[in-house]
């Protein structure tokens, strides 16, 4: 199981029931593949930063998932044929979040060394390369 | 700073400029040394869809800033490539404007 963020743009001039009933879609693919949604974001109307398929706005909705690759291959597949999706963008997030869960463990580690020994010692030179003169 | 080295007052046409190290090249200016931005205020997170921070490393007709103007350091801007890369696929941020 792997956890993806699914970024995807759909036609401006959709309906909202429209977009509802494709989000409503892709949670089924999910729950049917025993993935489970995590949340689903409505970015809303967005200008596009390039026209894409004529089109300068977008109606962007974020969507992370913890599914399997076959789960991915078929929203993909189902955006494709789509034609309420301009583009889509998916990303595979859990590497990144262990990741950033581990930097965020070292700086709290550090963060509790400092304030004891690194701190004294560098309020003499607030720059380096500057020598300190002591009378 | 570098200008305390000479021990002349520096006026202010010779303040810094914001280039490369703390050398003084041929007297008139001098270069301040950058510092990587993602180090200094700790962003771990350089995401694809912080439209915001990304943008500031783009030049006005879309391209990446180099190190060498930004100042990023190796590690963080290979980071931040790849997220300006994903974002210009979902049309966040422009491959060029005109």
């Amino acid at each position: 199981m792997r956890i993806y963020e699914q970024l995807f743009i759909v036609r401006p001039d959709a309906a909202s029931e429209e977009i509802d009933a494709l989000l409503e879609q892709l949670g089924g693919v999910i729950a049917g593949a025993g993935g489970k949604l995590d949340k689903i974001e409505k970015w809303g109307l967005r200008k596009l930063a390039y026209p894409v398929e004529k089109r300068q706005e977008g109606y962007y909705v974020l969507l992370q998932y913890a599914a399997g690759a076959e789960v991915v291959k078929e929203i993909e597949r189902r955006f494709r044929v789509s034609d309420l999706v301009l583009k889509y963008l998916t990303v595979r997030i859990d590497e990144r979040l262990k990741w950033l869960e581990k930097r965020k463990k070292q700086r709290e580690k550090r963060a509790q060394r400092k304030p004891a020994a690194a701190r004294p010692a560098a309020e003499g030179s607030p720059m380096p390369g500057e020598p300190v003169v002591k009378e | 700073m570098a200008e305390t080295k000479g021990g002349k007052p520096v006026s202010a046409s010779q303040q810094p400029t914001g280039t490369d190290k703390a050398v003084v090249t041929r007297r008139q200016y001098f270069r301040r040394k950058k510092v990587c931005r993602f180090c200094v205020d700790r962003i771990d997170d350089i995401n694809y869809k912080d439209v915001k921070l990304l943008s500031a490393f783009l030049t006005e007709r879309g391209k990446i800033v180099p190190r060498r103007l930004s100042g990023v350091c190796a590690p963080h801007q290979r980071r931040l490539s790849n997220a300006i890369k994903q974002a210009r696929n979902i049309a966040l941020l422009p491959f060029t404007t005109r």
